[in-house]
């Protein structure tokens, strides 16, 4: 990796950010998770891929850093398909009967 | 990747030093794999919170300092960048300016730590640390649940940016002396580095964009 390489990155990287927070007081209602979201998962593979140097990794190294967030998306997965099919009435929070 | 300048002779065990660079490389991947499960475990409990509350909890999220998060994330990806500078100066045989690159690096992660502190002691004199000082008459019940994961998830990033921070100053010291350890690392330093990055580009959304157009 040179350190043209990582200039390009770093400045990439603060781009997507004033990005991600302009379009953070955007009107996009309930996208907005998604939206940021989506530009955090670009500023991330420009770590993994340039700073962590998987773009010149072997692929054994790859399939290990591949390994931890695959598992992670079955995780996140399988929570939220149980938190959106609930059909109970949630406790409130505020004033418990005590 | 153990550094073929600083230790031209791999450990026994090792066919040769391209091997052993591969295997600290792999070994380090795998325990990164951990903590991304360790700090995926907070990200499924936020989505959970975020589907069980709605609007509730990103109403919660507005109550976060967005300028100061925003400065502390660019804080934290120029560390990153020094950081990827410091291991390229190694490359290029350049005692100096790695010690320098990670005395800067180190520094921006002081600054980072810096910047949470003053944003934690706001939030005390908001009243919204749940469990010590939180008003329960101004917050809702959704808002104190919100910065106990706040304070949870800040504050375990916190601790991993304090232990980086540790090594990455011995390191910048060693090498400015000639003494780093055969073992140690600055590229594996750096991938640690910027993994603590990464946690944080995602908490980032989270905490702090979340309610801003409520």
């Amino acid at each position: 990796m040179s350190a043209m390489t990582v200039l390009r990155c770093w400045l990439a990287l603060m781009l997507l950010l004033a990005l991600t927070t302009g379009l953070a007081f955007a009107p996009l209602g309930s996208a907005t998770l998604f939206v940021s979201l989506t530009v955090a998962a670009a500023k991330a593979l420009l770590v993994l891929l340039l700073f962590m140097e998987l773009k010149a990794g072997n692929s054994l190294i790859r399939a290990f850093a591949a390994a931890g967030f695959f598992w992670l998306m079955i995780m996140i997965a399988l929570t939220a398909a149980d938190y959106t099919h609930r059909t109970d009435v949630r406790v409130p929070l505020d004033n418990p009967a005590d | 990747m153990t550094d073929e300048a600083a230790n031209p002779a791999p450990g026994y065990q090792y066919a040769d030093a391209v091997q052993a660079s591969e295997v600290s490389t792999l070994g380090m991947w795998t325990f990164l794999a951990t903590e991304v499960l360790f700090f995926g475990a907070l990200v499924a409990g936020y989505f959970s919170y975020r589907i069980w509350y709605g609007d509730e909890w990103i109403a919660a999220a507005a109550h976060t300092k967005v300028v100061l998060g925003t400065a502390n994330t660019a804080v934290l990806l120029t560390s990153s960048g020094c950081m990827a500078m410091a291991v390229w100066s190694q490359d290029a045989k350049a005692k100096r300016a790695t010690s320098l690159w990670l005395a800067a690096t180190a520094v921006l992660g002081l600054l980072f730590i810096a910047i949470k502190s003053y944003e934690y002691f706001l939030e005390w004199q908001e009243h919204l640390v749940p469990a010590l000082d939180f008003d329960p008459s101004r917050y809702g019940g959704v808002t104190e649940l919100f910065f106990t994961w706040y304070f949870c998830a800040t504050g375990l990033h916190a601790l991993h940016l304090l232990i980086g921070i540790g090594f990455v100053v011995f390191a910048a010291i060693a090498i400015a002396r000639d003494r780093l350890p055969a073992g140690m690392s600055i590229r594996i330093l750096g991938l640690y580095w910027h993994f603590v990055d990464i946690v944080w580009i995602f908490l980032f959304p989270l905490i702090y964009l979340a309610g801003r157009n409520g």
